[in-house]
């Protein structure tokens, strides 16, 4: 199978400018400048069926397309790339914008090209540093060969990039937090409508792009989006995608495969298989820790958006996380719970008080000192969360709990009943 | 205008207007924490959540607009069993220390709790636990664990009075409001946070553990404070055999908070105005009238006084001095008094401090000082009696009202060098009282009803909101009682409401202006004779 996204990483000199053009680097952008009107290259996005790959799966030439089509000198229009990358158990951006910065770049140029953006900001990960400075030194590339800044390969289009270092908080990935918090105010996530291509950041038309969905921009230029729609699964699931492989499996990492891919090939071909022979398939998060958990017997499922929604689970951000029969999965769950309960920003009331509910009685569950009201109470907190918060954290932290505890039920009971495990094993809490 | 449907009943409203608002004008409240009409919405309570037909989840009735054809539902049991979440999601790290709290009684908390809440709370882990009574500012205290995050403090101070003191610290069920650090919470209306706080998070340190408000006794009335009139409730303590040793001093004023008025202080007053009573209530009061220095009795007094003021004012020597926080039925009252006696030269003293400021301090303190100009006319002031009892043409002056500043008589003694014989009809004990031939004593601002017209000619009515002290009576009925003792047919006046109809009948500002006419918010300037 081809390698796109991933055609530089482990060559020889991926992040430089030279290596990249060599493979044919920036002639999306020469196109799109020299011969395409930004509504034209918005079209095309849109024809090639692309969506977002930071987790809801929106598609991206529709989002672009909500742009106003004039620019009020008053109001520049901002492109803001997504690369707070911090979903447990996701690790796709990090790899691109460490090995192939300027796939990032030209994708993040096009984009911004196309809402008639004056600045692309990158919002990077704090943690991210080695990224952001590989990003920074791309950029300088870029600058230099006139792919960046005043009049674009002398297209009349300037556009500045800015690489912005977050200060690690996991709701500054949530996109309206991430506007607040580039403005350099907490990163509290913004009441909706408006939306962001009426008002994101400083009250501007603002697009907010993750760096995975803008890598895929250049090739639907170059290569055009008929031939996107032969990647993956037309029309609705196209193109190809990065899978992050954590857990039980013998070889973790990040793989590249046309969106679709059995979920068994990924673990047994690709992943090498369990981590164990002797230890059976327990359960797969399938999108980072925030989309219901699939039990074993649910793993028949091909990773693409519309595939994992009918098994009422999510492609998310594509973070696998596979787990052996050893995983106690109520443990699993606090852990989870844990994560979440940290990363609340206590904006609103049902998150910020349920997120720490939540850890607490499944820490007393897997101490042993569960009650048998307890399961109905996860539910019911977990219940009053969804859908009554202002950002979808609150969703995040309230669906794997009720994933796991409806799954997951008997081992759950088992915890309360025998105060022990059923796995034998002393996961103790992070 | 959209036409929306709200618990089945259609109604019609302004393009914008939120679901909230859609209901609170139709006398309905929707039960929310951080909505404030005065505030940005910030819409992190989530209380006000409300279904709406084809959305597919519940929205925030705060921030919604209505929409034509939009159909909303308050009380379906979707809605309930949220706000049952919400409130049980509010208490699980409450401390429910009412029992303590200085909000109880006036919470929302215990009033949602109530109506909107379960009763009992399935959470059975340790509360957190956070600082209690932080000393934030020059009146009020913080007790992060009642505190609920609503944000309506901080949304205050960044946006009411631009100071921005206050802010979130930390995040999560950790998040908390604070101070940043080396600041004080000090801005001149920060009582305005302990209103807006719908919870005992914060607190005025001149209310704390002074009562119970179910205790408190609220009249609504008017500041006195400057110029601006601010709306305010005063809440006077009622507890005398309950909770105090301290007798009388309990029957007094506990407090002051806003009311609201949209044409005067919207929602705020500054906190000075908040703390005026304090000022009072520090003030020595004149309790009963002296003649000379010797306590004398009322109609003696009365008597005394009336006999110094009848033979001033046929001579063509009385003088009066009035205070500019005088209610317009006593200016009326001692105007109709003095030209009975015979005529005198009337100024209203002038008490001009500081600056006016963006919001709502005004320079001017005279509470009624527009309305006794009205009344007497642009030339009567205070320099032009002065200057009469410098020329020694006044020999006689009546001081009336409480102007509470060290200056009151030191004007007047400077102009007549000790020779000017003083009448005073007034609440405390100034220099004007102390020097007084005789001395009345007369209501304080909260003790008598009246008409204050604020700067901007907007005439509001002063209430009484407790019994007066001592053997004070109104000024309007000192005035009364004067003519009556000098033998002079006095007008029939049994209260203030009387004296007020007879003003409207001499001055044209007035006219048609009664206490029912006023209500609550006030009646706007008349417009100008001819226009």
């Amino acid at each position: 199978m081809e390698r796109i996204l991933t055609r530089n990483v482990g060559k020889e000199g991926s992040r430089t400018l030279a290596v990249y053009e060599a493979g044919g680097g920036y002639q999306a952008l020469r196109k799109a400048l020299s011969s395409m009107t930004p509504d034209a290259v918005t079209e095309e996005v849109k024809k090639s069926g692309l969506r977002g790959r930071g987790g809801a799966g929106f598609p991206t030439g529709l989002k672009w397309s909500f742009m106003p089509k004039e620019v009020d000198p008053k109001r520049p229009h901002y492109f803001l790339i997504n690369a707070d990358e911090s979903e447990p158990g996701t690790f796709k951006d990090r790899l691109l914008m460490e090995e192939d910065p300027h796939l990032v770049l030209e994708g993040s140029l096009l984009g911004g090209y196309a809402i008639r953006a004056s600045v692309v900001y990158i919002y990077i990960r704090g943690e991210f540093v080695r990224g952001a400075e590989i990003l920074e030194r791309a950029i300088a590339e870029a600058y230099a060969k006139g792919y960046a800044g005043r009049n674009i390969l002398g297209s009349g289009w300037s556009c500045e990039v800015v690489v912005h270092r977050g200060a690690g908080a996991y709701i500054c990935g949530e996109e309206t937090a991430l506007m607040s918090s580039l403005e350099g105010n907490r990163g509290y996530p913004r009441l909706k409508p408006p939306f962001p291509a009426a008002s994101g950041v400083w009250g501007c038309p603002t697009t907010i792009n993750n760096v995975e969905t803008v890598a895929n921009a250049p090739f639907i230029l170059e290569r055009g989006a008929d031939w996107y729609l032969t990647v993956g699964k037309a029309p609705k699931n196209t193109g190809p995608k990065l899978y992050c492989l954590s857990g039980h499996v013998k070889r973790p990492g990040v793989y590249e495969a046309p969106m679709g891919l059995p979920l068994h090939e990924l673990i047994y071909e690709l992943g090498g298989g369990m981590l164990r022979d002797d230890r059976a398939l327990k359960a797969v998060i399938p999108g980072g820790s925030s989309v219901p958990v699939l039990r074993a017997d649910e793993c028949e499922v091909d990773l693409d958006f519309d595939s994992l929604a009918a098994k009422g689970t999510m492609l998310g951000s594509a973070g696998l996380m596979v787990m052996d029969e050893s995983v106690c999965m109520v443990a699993a769950m606090a852990r989870i719970a844990h994560f979440y309960h940290h990363e609340s920003c206590g904006q609103c009331t049902p998150c910020r008080e349920g997120c720490g509910w939540l850890e607490r009685v499944l820490a007393r569950i897997e101490d042993g000192r569960g009650v048998p009201q307890d399961l109905d109470l996860l539910l019911s907190v977990s219940n009053n969360i969804i859908g009554n918060t202002i950002c979808a954290l609150g969703d995040a932290a309230a669906m794997p709990a009720i994933s796991f505890v409806t799954k997951f039920r008997d081992e759950f009971q088992y915890h309360i009943d025998h105060k022990s495990c059923p796995t034998g094993t002393l996961a103790g809490r992070a | 205008m959209p036409k929306v449907t709200i618990d089945g009943q259609e109604l019609e409203v302004p393009a914008g207007t939120t679901i909230l608002q859609a209901c609170q004008q139709r006398g309905r409240e929707i039960p929310h924490y951080c909505y404030h009409d005065g505030l940005s919405i910030a819409g992190n309570c989530r209380m006000c959540l409300v279904e709406v037909e084809k959305q597919p989840k519940l929205v925030i009735g705060c921030y919604t607009p209505v929409a034509p054809g939009m159909i909303v539902h308050t009380e379906s049991g979707k809605v309930k069993a949220a706000r049952a979440a919400m409130m049980e999601f509010f208490l699980i790290n409450h401390p429910l220390d009412c029992p303590i709290c200085d909000q109880a009684g006036e919470c929302r908390l215990q009033e949602y709790a109530v109506e909107h809440g379960d009763g009992r709370s399935r959470y059975t882990e340790p509360k957190l636990a956070l600082s209690k009574a932080v000393d934030i500012g020059a009146h009020v205290m913080l007790d992060q664990e009642r505190c609920i995050q609503c944000s309506r403090c901080i949304r205050f101070c960044d946006e009411v009075t631009k100071t921005g003191e206050l802010a979130f610290f930390e995040r999560g069920e950790r998040s908390q409001i604070g101070i940043f650090p080396g600041k004080r919470l000090d801005n001149p209306y920060s009582g305005n946070v302990v209103d807006l706080c719908p919870v005992g998070a914060l607190t005025l340190k001149e209310f704390r553990f002074a009562t119970r408000v179910w205790y408190v006794k609220n009249t609504p009335t008017v500041c006195a404070g400057c110029a601006r009139g601010c709306n305010v409730v005063v809440g006077v303590g009622q507890q005398q055999q309950l909770m105090t040793t301290r007798g009388q001093q309990d029957d007094r004023a506990k407090r002051i908070v806003p009311r609201v008025n949209a044409d005067v202080n919207g929602w705020w007053i500054c906190d000075e105005g908040r703390l005026s009573y304090l000022k009072e209530q520090q003030a020595v009061r004149l309790l009963s009238p002296r003649v000379g220095v010797g306590e004398a009795a009322y109609d003696d007094a009365v008597k005394s006084a009336a006999g110094k003021l009848q033979i001033a004012g046929r001579n063509g020597s009385l003088g009066a001095i009035l205070s500019p926080r005088l209610v317009a039925e006593d200016v009326f009252a001692w105007k109709t008094a003095l030209a009975a006696f015979g005529g005198a030269l009337i100024g209203v003293r002038s008490i001009l401090s500081g600056e006016d400021d963006e919001l709502l301090v005004r320079r001017d303190k005279g509470a009624n000082a527009k309305g006794a100009l009205w009344i007497l006319g642009e030339g009567a002031t205070e320099r032009r009696v002065l200057d009469a009892v410098a020329s020694g043409k006044v020999k006689t002056v009546l001081v009336a009202g409480d102007t509470l500043d060290a200056a009151d008589t030191a004007a007047l003694e400077q102009a007549s060098q000790g020779t000017v014989e003083v009448v005073f009809a007034g609440p405390f004990v100034s220099g004007a009282a102390a020097n007084a031939a005789v001395a009345i004593p007369s209501a304080s601002w909260s003790e008598a009803d009246g008409t204050y017209v604020n700067f901007e000619g907007r005439a509001q009515r002063v209430r009484r909101c407790h019994l007066p002290l001592g053997e004070a009576r109104p000024g309007w009925r000192i005035a009364a009682d004067l003519l009556e003792a000098a033998g002079i047919a006095a007008p029939a006046w049994g209260a203030s409401d009387d004296v007020l109809r007879d003003l409207g009948k001499a001055v044209r500002e007035f006219q048609g202006i009664t206490g029912e006419s006023m209500g609550l918010l006030g009646v706007p300037a008349p417009t100008p004779a001819g226009a």
